[in-house]
């Protein structure tokens, strides 16, 4: 059994809000470097990631875009509830359902009652999903992807007290909409430090994973890891560009969730688009990603275990307890680490 | 169905589209084999352009949207790119001329000033930065705004139009700075004075035969789209380009 890292997360270390609500640009967050190789942690500022990267790296980006997923619902009794998309398939939508308000604690629903999400559209509620008990399974009458975009919002958590708007949880490379939750490591880019790092031979590839949700809220229940898919498309040009870099760079946990589970036999990364179930852990051999830019995340939460794939147990948690000693910032608008 | 045009195999997304120069374009579009979005904030002539668009063959999706809204611009950009999965020219065309007749500046009613600086302004300024970042990871996008005679001259009575057109002229230069060798090009034109609706509400008394017909202007507009023209950046005049255009016919 691994040990969890000795250190509870200090509350202000919780980035409350974007870097640019704090007057910095998003590019200047911090950035720790970890080189596996010389087993050493350095500090430095964001925009200077060139200087630990070579020429031929490429840094391979989730375009997924964030949706405001966070939709508020009336129930049949006329009580509002808000309901989190985690999994949108045609026609089904699996949704953690909670108060409208912090701390947006878990709500039970009732098979068969009708939740009515914005004119137009309405869902019922077919039960939980059996594999997930806190996922409720919605029916939905038609994709309702204007309709999010209507009335819902960026999914929060607790430690950002104030609602920040849709714009500050999308990418500089955002394209397509379908990401419960902001796919954050790629978030200190800005285009002007992805133009500059192109002068410099190393260039972007975009692929598309649409994340989930990266709690249940409910501190238990998160504990035990439970595994839900996600969609990822790949294109032929990008599997390309992937297959033959020097080394390639993932630009946070989702992409090496993709790239990993698009693996073929030969060990290249091959072109497509499915949903993936993979869980990637320790003992998960690496096989596509050379190195990963990541933010940091809640000590017990399973991102942890991802990134064990990639460090032994001793650096990792020198890295996190340097984190917190140095006071980084925590999450989606948080500071950043690279492992090389 | 397969059609062979100047803009076969486009994209392109176009704002105020149900009516005057915006829907000459749609559809000039259309025939040179674009699939577009439309939008506009009235719902019953959108469809209607839609439909004759859809006559000439092509892929149309429409949103109803108000471009001075964030939440609108927000959704429009989604729900292009899930129809179509990418944009390839955007025609920020959707202009608010603001409370006719037209007041001068120390009658104008601050509120309106303002709602017309956030359509004519800022929603082409949200639009490009929502679109911006997809067209730029594909190297390539055009990006064509309709700027006005009066964003260079001051007039009576045209204030909040002059200074929000004026602006976004001073956006597309600082813009197009930006953007050199990226492969993205971004444009703002002078349409010049055209017999549209916008036109007659502003200047009821003007004689509609002396004024440009928008589907003549549109023809220059679907040039800058397909590449097929290239003035450099900067500010272009749309009744100077077409001259050009027509050169060879009168050589």
């Amino acid at each position: 059994m691994l040990r969890e890292p000795p250190t509870r997360l200090p509350d202000n270390l919780r980035a409350a809000e974007p870097p640019e609500m704090r007057g910095e640009r998003r590019d200047h967050v911090r950035l720790m470097v970890l080189d596996r190789q010389r087993r050493t942690i350095s500090h430095t500022r964001f925009d200077r990631i060139g200087q630990h990267l070579q020429l031929g790296d490429r840094l391979v980006v989730n375009s997924s875009r964030t949706l405001p997923a966070a939709l508020p619902a009336m129930r049949t009794d006329g009580s509002l509830v808000q309901l989190r998309l985690c999994v949108r398939r045609p026609g089904e939508w699996d949704v953690l359902a909670v108060d409208p308000y912090p701390p947006f604690a878990n709500v039970s629903l009732q098979t068969a009652e009708t939740l009515q999400i914005a004119p137009g559209l309405a869902a019922r509620v077919l039960g939980r999903r059996p594999d997930i008990p806190l996922l409720w399974r919605l029916q939905v009458s038609h994709d309702g992807l204007g309709e999010v975009l209507q009335v819902g919002e960026p999914i929060r958590y607790s430690y950002v007290p104030k609602p920040v708007p849709l714009d500050y949880y999308q990418n500089v490379y955002a394209g397509r909409a379908g990401s419960a939750e902001m796919p954050s490591a790629g978030r200190p880019f800005s285009r002007e430090l992805l133009t500059r790092l192109r002068g410099e031979g190393i260039g972007t590839t975009a692929i598309l994973l649409h994340t989930g949700l990266s709690s249940f809220q409910d501190d238990v229940f998160d504990a035990e890891h439970h595994l839900f898919e996600e969609w990822f498309e790949i294109e032929s040009e990008a599997a390309d560009a992937v297959n033959s870099a020097r080394r390639v760079v993932a630009v946070g946990t989702t992409v090496v969730r993709a790239l990993e589970s698009a693996v073929g036999a030969e060990g290249a990364v091959q072109p497509g688009h499915d949903w993936t179930r993979l869980r990637v852990a320790a003992d998960t051999p690496i096989q596509a990603v050379g190195a990963l830019i990541t933010g940091l995340h809640e000590p017990a939460a399973s991102h942890l275990d991802l990134l064990r794939a990639f460090v032994d147990e001793a650096m990792l948690m020198r890295a996190y307890d340097e984190a917190i000693e140095r006071g980084y910032l925590w999450h989606e608008f948080g500071d950043s680490m690279l492992i090389t | 169905m397969k059609r062979l045009g100047k803009l076969t195999g486009k994209v392109a997304l176009i704002t105020g589209s149900s009516r005057g120069l915006g829907r000459a374009m749609s559809l000039a579009f259309a025939r040179e084999g674009a699939d577009l979005v439309l939008c506009a904030r009235g719902e019953t002539e959108l469809k209607r352009v839609a439909d004759e668009a859809r006559e000439l063959g092509a892929n149309v999706i429409t949103v109803v949207a108000d471009i001075g809204v964030t939440r609108d611009v927000e959704r429009l950009v989604v729900l292009a790119l899930e129809r179509f999965e990418r944009v390839d020219v955007l025609v920020n065309n959707a202009s608010e001329l603001g409370p006719t007749p037209l007041p001068y500046l120390i009658d104008y009613p601050p509120h309106l000033f303002s709602d017309v600086v956030k359509v004519n302004l800022m929603g082409p300024f949200r639009l490009i930065w929502s679109l911006l970042g997809s067209m730029l990871q594909r190297g390539s996008g055009v990006i064509i705004n309709v700027s006005s005679d009066v964003a260079v001259n001051g007039y009576p009575g045209w204030g909040a139009y002059s200074v929000s057109k004026a602006a976004l002229d001073g956006l597309t230069r600082t813009w197009a700075a930006e953007l050199e060798e990226t492969g993205v090009k971004i444009f703002a034109i002078d349409p010049g004075d055209m017999n549209t609706a916008m036109h007659r509400a502003a200047l009821p008394d003007d004689d509609p035969a002396q004024l440009g017909a928008p589907a003549e202007v549109a023809e220059v507009f679907v040039e800058l789209a397909a590449g097929s023209i290239d003035p450099g950046a900067g500010r272009l005049e749309a009744p100077e380009l077409l001259k050009q255009l027509r050169l060879p016919l009168h050589a």
